[in-house]
């Protein structure tokens, strides 16, 4: 970790160093005690929500989401391919969009609810079991940026046909052309999906 | 006569020496050939858990980043790093000039002995190939310098601070111009740009002029290709890390056993001192398997020499635009004169190449391992331009594929006969007919088949050639496009080699490891071997694994290159499970006080044969075999473990070990030219393979459908373009490097046969290489099928379709 990043700085009050647990709790006393707002705020402090967990973090205004994600938080789902979007792989869901975290700051992000692939893997996302039987990747380097999209898709499109997947996945470059398993792999998802839902 | 006894070295090295024919199954096959085996990488890469070179972070790790030249050639007159060394964050600097590396040149190791030969890539053919020189002879060439920093961001601002005083200097991008008595000259005082390369200026077999006497038509032409590159996933990455005189590193590279060798020779540090790690490879494509380039070679010895100079970690990649480094070995410009007779009979084939920067083949050679065409003639020439390095780009065969296919293509049309028809009249090997073959079959105990006719029906049935395969330029379709078929074949990928070690150990609860290092660059291999092992052991698929990160293990499978990966790993697996299972059954005997011989495995489970109630599960076997423990009420037994090496054929000699290529393949192809735009629609593709015997059928598939991206955008998108004022590289990048999107082309129809021919295990031929290589050729003889105007000149771009339909 670099000597410039730093975790969380402890919720204290900057005009009175009351300690809160949360940084709620700090802002709620500083409107009641101090009646001042808003709530002065460290410069590069974000607040991130990666895969169901919170994340406090001070970030460079250069940083992208990217940097932020794969080399602070360690999730390594998030992978640069192309380095300046145009593939795809390291794309994650934000909001429910799937975007790309390359060309991302990660300043910007601030209160963000981000999934990743290591996020829709815990989960057991059925798309996880089918990319491994429909062989959906070689290198695999491509992957799960291809996962991140195609979750993106099944959450708003739950019963895509082969085209719509197509087009959602377009924009994800795989040189190892594993190209015709993924629709495969996302209908299958999707038929286990509803399966799953009907129970 | 009594035989000489051998000794026990040379007993493993007869076992490992890869003998003709002798590969005949002698297990029921479980998993071997079986679907659904799950891939064991599956998991990790689609969850992102799965580790790659790039994705490592140590504590206290700095960045490298290289200074690269903006000129196509140029020398640096001054060169100052004062400003960058004071920089806040910058931990070291290592100038060209710096004692550890001051004129220290790229070095290599194949070929006999650990220096690589000068003309065996195409770095060692370069006239400047120091690692950090102060003479660039390409536009981004690494030159100068290299900074360690806190952060990249401050390893790349620092790197702006560097001044250089650059001496531009002519440069020559032309490859036919290269020659010219004006052109500039690379080397400087030399009367020419051309490079000696004397194995491969002249190939010749039976008598040419003799061959154009008895020919009935002859016809010329010429034809270009341009360079492409491989662009793969993962960027060239490398993590250096000193502890006292120990090194470790994380290498992205193909081959980490030769870099590792490289880097001993190069920087005096003895071998047991390097600890190599090599994750999983984000492809490569024989792009990480040139240990010698800048790219591997270049930056390991940076990273390594920074690494010693911060006393810190040092992480080194290239980006994106870096990484436009080299390019395919096909950068060429041919001239070809046949000669047939009117019955298809290929008489007598002459050509003219002229590559840039490396010769990686001559172009000819297919001709002699595929054809019975009698006489052959073919001269080559090399030059320099100011380019980067070329060398194998799935793969080296590239020109063979290039001339065989238009050599075929031209003479059929020029006969007015099938081309299909014209493949199988000149069928054979090393100008020798059929007849050979057969013969070959039968003294080595093949199966009597004929794998090219079998592949040639069976693409011809799935693309409908008879019904739809029309002269060139007759055939439109309602939409108004002009529809056009092509179809080429070779024989070339039963040629695997290569050398790998790997030990089998049975763990102590009764699971199995694989032990050895290897590279995965994404063609499943550990699920294959791991199938080989469940058959040739009996046990369970779900009881092995391997866990092939680690070089210090000893044990190193070959590399995935040169199509042979599994054709030679399979045999070392196989021998190694063998002779594990022999350990396991000695020990088992005394367990079951019977002989070795009354005993077999299945299913994890030991059993007598005459009476399988009688079972031992092995985890029961093993229970005290163990490679250590501390005070036991009983006595310890040694581990089951053995290992074996196996090596197989030498490249480009098939015929000199006696091993002519017996699997053969076909492709077809079906396209809409729109004579408006230009554009070509490529609409169905028909890949057919005497794969021998496929161990993974998805594995197989996966290899032909993800060739076939490859092979149509390196035909129709692909192409490096260099600015003819400046000798800048215009599209350093994947919006202006064009590959294929899931949208741009169908996925392609596969189809593989197994005749069990091949030369690999359980009569087995390389899969990985020769689709993406077969491709992208035919598409010149698929547009010429739809407009009827030749255009032998690739990448097939649309201005080019338009060219020759007189539209611009
Ligand atoms: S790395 Fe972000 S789009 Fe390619
Ligand atoms: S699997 Fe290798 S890039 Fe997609």
């Amino acid at each position: 970790m670099n000597a410039d990043f730093q975790q969380t700085p402890n919720n204290l009050c900057p005009y009175c160093s009351a300690a809160f647990e949360t940084f709620d709790g700090l802002k709620a006393h500083v409107v009641a005690v101090h009646k001042t707002e808003p709530l002065p705020k460290p410069d590069g402090l974000i607040q991130l929500t990666v895969n169901g967990q919170s994340h406090k973090l001070l970030v460079a205004p250069e940083w992208t989401l990217y940097q932020v994600i794969h080399d602070k938080l360690g999730l390594t789902g998030v992978k640069m391919f192309c380095d300046r979007g145009a593939c795809g792989s390291c794309t994650v869901i934000m909001d429910g969009r799937p975007i790309l975290s390359c060309m991302t700051l990660a300043i910007e992000c601030d209160g963000k609810t981000i999934e990743t692939a290591e996020g829709i893997a815990e989960a057991g996302h059925p798309l996880i079991d089918s990319y491994v039987n429909h062989h959906t990747m070689q290198c695999g380097y491509c992957t799960p940026g291809f996962i991140t999209t195609a979750k993106a898709l099944l959450d708003r499109n739950p019963e895509p046909n082969e085209s719509e997947i197509m087009q959602a996945l377009a924009g994800n470059l795989c040189r190892c052309g594993t190209y015709p398993q993924h629709p495969k792999a996302v209908l299958e998802a999707a038929r286990t999906l509803k399966e799953e839902h009907s129970k | 006569m009594t035989e000489k006894k051998l000794g026990p070295y040379q007993t493993l090295k007869q076992e490992g020496t890869y003998k003709i024919g002798y590969d005949k199954p002698t297990v029921d096959f479980k998993q071997i050939g079986k679907r659904g085996v799950r891939r064991y990488d599956g998991f990790e890469k689609a969850s992102g858990k799965a580790l790659y070179t790039r994705d490592v972070n140590l504590p206290g790790m700095l960045y490298a980043k290289v200074l690269s030249s903006p000129y196509a050639r140029a020398r640096m007159l001054r060169l100052d790093t004062g400003k960058a060394e004071k920089y806040p964050g910058v931990r070291a600097v290592l100038r060209y000039d710096d004692p550890a590396i001051n004129g220290q040149e790229l070095t290599g190791s194949i070929a006999g002995t650990t220096r690589m030969a000068p003309e065996s890539a195409g770095w060692a053919m370069l006239p400047v190939k120091t690692i950090l020189s102060d003479q660039a002879i390409f536009e981004g060439q690494m030159v100068g310098v290299a900074i360690a920093a806190d952060t990249e961001q401050i390893a790349s601002e620092a790197l702006k601070l560097v001044k250089v005083e650059w001496e531009e200097q002519p440069f020559i991008l032309d490859k036919e111009k290269a020659l010219d008595s004006d052109a500039p000259k690379l080397i400087s005082g030399a009367d020419s740009n051309k490079i000696a390369d004397e194995d491969r200026e002249l190939t010749e077999q039976g008598d040419v002029e003799k061959g154009f006497q008895e020919a009935e038509e002859i016809i010329e032409f010429t034809a270009r290709r341009d360079a492409h590159l491989w662009a793969g996933a993962e960027l060239p990455s490398v993590v250096a890390r000193w502890s006292g005189d120990k090194l470790e590193m994380w290498v992205h590279e193909q081959q980490p056993y030769l870099s590792k060798l490289i880097l001993a020779e190069q920087l005096n540090i003895p071998m047991n001192k390097i600890h190599t790690h090599s994750l999983y490879q984000g492809c490569s494509f024989g792009e990480r398997c040139n240990p010698s380039n800048w790219s591997q070679n270049g930056i390991n010895v940076l990273a390594v020499l920074l690494a010693k100079k911060a006393d810190r970690p040092v992480k080194l990649v290239l980006n994106r635009a870096e990484k436009f480094y080299g390019f395919s070995g096909d950068l060429m410009v041919s001239q070809f004169k046949v000669g047939a007779r009117r019955d298809g009979t290929i008489t007598a084939v002459q050509m003219n190449n002229l590559f840039a920067n490396y010769m990686c083949t001559t172009g000819v050679e297919h001709l002699v391992e595929n054809t019975k065409i009698p006489n052959l003639r073919c001269e080559g020439t090399t030059v320099f331009v100011n380019k980067p390095p070329a060398w194998w780009n799935r793969c080296e065969q590239l020109p063979n594929v290039f001339c065989q296919t238009l050599v075929f293509d031209h003479i059929a049309d020029a006969l007015g006969m099938d081309p299909t028809e014209v493949a199988l009249l000149n069928d054979g090997c090393e100008g020798r007919d059929k007849s050979y073959l057969e013969d070959f079959q039968r003294e080595n105990g093949f199966e009597p088949r004929d794998s090219l006719k079998e592949c040639i029906a069976a693409g011809k049935k799935a693309i409908g050639w008879d019904e739809n395969w029309h002269p060139p330029g007759t055939r439109q379709l309602p939409n108004g496009r002009m529809h056009g078929m092509a179809f080429t074949w070779s024989h070339d990928w039963d040629d695997t080699r290569g050398t790998g070690s790997a030990a089998v150990l049975i763990q102590n609860d009764g699971s199995v490891s694989i032990i050895a290092q290897h590279s995965d660059v994404g063609v499943n291999p550990w699920t294959t071997y791991m199938q080989i092992v469940a058959d040739e052991l009996g046990v369970r698929y779900e009881d092995i694994e391997i866990n092939p990160f680690d070089l210090n293990v000893g044990f190193a499978l070959m590399s995935p290159d040169g199509s042979c990966n599994l054709g030679s790993n399979g045999y070392v697996v196989k021998k190694a499970a063998r002779k594990a299972r022999r350990m396991l059954l000695d020990l088992a005997a005394d367990k079951f006080d019977l002989p070795a011989e009354a005993l077999d495995i299945e299913d994890s489970t030991v059993f007598e044969k005459a009476n399988p109630d009688n079972r031992m599960p092995v985890k029961d076997v093993v229970k005290m075999a163990v490679p250590m423990l501390n005070a036991v009420g009983i006595w310890t037994e040694p581990p089951v473990l053995d290992w074996a090496w196996h090596t197989q054929g030498l490249w480009g000699m098939a015929l000199e070990t006696g091993r002519p290529r017996m699997c053969r393949q076909a492709n077809f192809i079906e396209v809409e030219v729109d004579t408006e735009t230009g554009e070509v629609c490529v609409t169905r593709v028909v890949n057919v393979n005497d794969v021998g015997k496929a161990i993974s059928p998805e594995t197989v598939e996966g290899q032909m459908y993800g060739g076939t991206y490859m092979g149509l955008g390196r035909a129709l998108a692909e192409e490096m373009v260099w600015d003819p004022a400046t000798g800048v590289l215009l599209n350093r990048n994947l919006l202006d490097y064009k590959y294929a999107t899931m949208l741009d082309y169908p996925a392609s129809d596969n189809i593989y046969i197994e005749t069990g021919l091949g030369h690999g295990p359980y009569g087995s031929t390389g899969i990985g290489e020769n689709t993406a290589t077969m491709i992208p050729a035919l598409l010149g003889p698929a547009v010429y099928n739809a407009i009827g105007k030749r255009i032998d000149d690739f990448p097939i771009t649309p201005n080019k379709v338009l060219k020759a339909l007189g539209k611009i």
